[in-house]
């Protein structure tokens, strides 16, 4: 069973290490450290208004923390076929999910570490917290964490429940209350608490190897969902295979669509703006974006930030709807329509130039907003236009001819 | 309509599974391609609608190649593939829409066929609809209702039978026969050969990519040497165990 696992956690890591290659291109590591710098510069400025302590300055400690703590559960590796072939293997099992577990530890443990390093500036200066009670606290997090794991795996044997109340609402419970009282009286508390309750939750775990009955297909579904919710990550970014978006009618959208007739020429232009207001990936990631790049621009009053900010969004809105293309492309029925490889370019350019034509009129609301009517707003926005030109006019048509077959 | 399948040579990358097919579909006829799994049927389908490029021969639907004349060719062909497949982000209504766009035909007089196929499949309340609330089944009807509902003269159909309902597999065998009275062509590959045996005025049996035989049931037990009262089954049977 060990080497079952140690065989599925190579293969996972080498899936992982794929991905992660593809998202950290040159376009995103520009992107991210942009960001970075416009949160780490947003914070200092924060922090530099901060002057006594905050009366909510504890309570948004708790809850930050509380949330950190939510990051990351237990990783099965578990797969569809494995309630049919290994089934025999119950009892193994086990030491399996023994092994997952340890491995399952380092991203939360690492999390916590930086979710506490970063807010320990705001703790000490607008919750009035020590260094030594930050430490404390962060230490209690992570044994406690350490504990919750085992809640995550007598979750699938279905053991997670103290009489009719579940496991991981008490826990959660627990956790806040644990929090509070260190916030605000006993920073040592947290940790007291946490060693308890890891010593009691691994006891009980124990039990699980003798009389545990595995919940098959709860196993397999929640591991499903978690790979589903890494894979729709990574899919923000880079095209995942086996990652089916949801799809919604939003009929009351049909208005929008309206202008395009049925033509033969038009064809494309149909296919490809239906399946963009339906497709929850791509209309998501077009809203998540732009309103990104809304709310940045009408924050910040750099105006070198805000230039990057303008072209760099435009830029990546239309660089991620390539893949749409792509999967369109990849239908076989549609290859066998009597219509050029051309005709489907330009009426998939049709479609990303209105799309980057609204969020270009969004952005320039929010520089104006911020700017008001200055020479920079307007470097700013013409810039936004020559980004939107050359991504359709000159970097999508070459970008797409390489799907058409 | 007449396709002519002329020593035709070909398959996926380096492998050629096709070696030197050569058949033909004359107008007004339906014909059965048959075969083991692996055989062949479903790449020569691939070939013929254009989805593989020839290695070597030569595929003509009335005289003209795919190389001559893309949309002439394209247009006369309907193809129904042996696995739905279907645009998850379009309605039933909107697949019917795009089609009739897509190959440039009458509005109205399509979607007066579309009708009529819709109701004889029970979908015509369904038009609303998104692929994924559809069965396997619905899915193949869906795929059946678009490829018949067009004026092509060449039905390529690949395993049509298979997860269809009894009533669905009638209605099929019914629209097929009205086409090919409207002096259509229809190639369709199967594993039923009961019913194919009752439906197709010729047979072409492949096996190892080749055409091992083609012709009428009676032509077939005459090259295989069978009793007269042999059926398709028994000739299948016996090709099979040629290799043996």
């Amino acid at each position: 069973m060990l080497k079952l696992w140690n065989e599925r956690l190579r293969r996972h890591q080498l899936n992982q290490f794929k991905y992660l290659r593809l998202i950290f291109n040159d376009n995103f590591v520009l992107a991210f450290i942009v960001l970075i710098g416009a949160l780490g510069f947003w914070y200092s400025n924060l922090l530099g208004t901060i002057h006594h302590t905050l009366v909510f300055g504890k309570p948004i400690v708790i809850i930050l923390l509380f949330l950190a703590v939510q990051v990351g559960g237990i990783a099965t590796l578990l797969e569809e076929p494995d309630s049919t072939f290994l089934l025999v293997k119950e009892k193994e099992f086990y030491k399996y999910f023994r092994a997952a577990k340890n491995y399952s530890s380092f991203m939360p443990v690492v999390t916590l570490a930086l979710v506490n390093f970063l807010l320990s500036a705001f703790a000490s200066r607008g919750a009035g917290l020590k260094i030594i009670d930050i430490i404390a606290i962060a230490i209690g997090l992570i044994v406690y964490k350490l504990a919750f794991l085992n809640v995550n795996l007598m979750e699938i044997y279905d053991r997670a429940h103290f009489g009719s109340i579940s496991m991981r609402l008490a826990s959660n419970i627990l956790l806040l209350v644990a929090l509070a009282i260190s916030t605000y009286f006993f920073s040592w508390t947290m940790l007291i608490v946490a060693v308890v309750y890891y010593f009691y939750l691994n006891a009980q775990v124990r039990t699980l190897e003798t009389s545990g009955q595995l919940q098959w297909k709860l196993a397999i579904e929640t591991e499903d969902q978690r790979m589903f919710r890494i894979k729709r990550f990574y899919n923000l970014f880079t095209d995942v295979p086996g990652v089916n978006s949801k799809i919604r009618r939003r009929k009351w959208l049909d208005g929008l669509l309206t202008p395009i007739k049925p033509v033969s020429s038009n064809t494309y232009l149909y296919l490809f703006a239906r399946g963009f207001v339906r497709n929850n990936e791509y209309i998501g990631l077009f809203l998540r974006l732009t309103i990104i790049q809304a709310i940045m621009l009408a924050l910040i009053d750099n105006f070198y930030i805000s230039l990057i900010v303008e072209m760099l969004f435009i830029y990546l809105v239309g660089f991620q709807l390539k893949p749409y293309f792509k999967e369109v492309m990849q239908n076989l029925m549609q290859r066998l329509y009597p219509i050029s490889g051309k005709t489907k370019i330009a009426d998939f350019t049709k479609l990303s130039t209105t799309i980057l034509s609204i969020q270009w009129i969004i952005s320039a609301l929010a520089i104006l907003y911020k700017f008001g009517l200055s020479m920079n707003s307007l470097i700013i926005i013409v810039a936004g236009l020559a980004v939107l030109i050359f991504v359709n006019y000159f970097y999508m048509p070459r970008q797409l001819k390489k799907y058409l077959d | 309509m007449t396709l002519e399948v002329k020593e035709l040579t070909g398959g996926y990358g380096q492998v050629s599974v096709l070696k030197k097919e050569t058949f033909t579909v004359e107008s007004g006829q339906v014909v059965g391609l048959i075969g083991l799994n692996g055989a062949g049927k479903s790449t020569t389908i691939k070939h013929i609608i254009g989805l593989l490029t020839p290695r070597g021969g030569q595929i003509l639907i009335d005289g003209i190649s795919l190389h001559d004349d893309v949309e002439k060719y394209r247009k006369k062909i309907a193809y129904v593939p042996e696995m739905p497949i279907l645009y998850p982000e379009l309605t039933l209504k909107e697949h019917i829409d795009l089609t009739i766009m897509a190959y440039d035909l009458d509005h109205d007089k399509t979607w007066a066929n579309a009708n009529e196929l819709l109701k004889t499949f029970r979908l015509d309340n369904k038009l609303d609809w998104f692929p994924q609330n559809f069965s396997k089944g619905m899915k193949q009807k869906v795929m059946i209702v678009c490829a018949f509902m067009t004026d092509a003269s060449l039905f390529i159909i690949d395993e049509p039978f298979t997860g269809l309902d009894p009533l669905a597999v009638n209605d099929l065998l019914n629209i097929v026969e009205a086409k090919k009275k409207a002096g259509c062509s229809v190639l369709m590959s199967t594993h039923v050969l009961a019913t194919v045996q009752n439906h197709a005025d010729k047979f072409v049996l492949i096996n190892h990519g080749q055409v091992r035989a083609d012709g009428t049931l009676d032509q077939l037990k005459a090259k295989f040497d069978m009793q007269p009262d042999a059926n398709l089954d028994d000739i299948y049977i016996k090709m099979s165990n040629e290799d043996l």
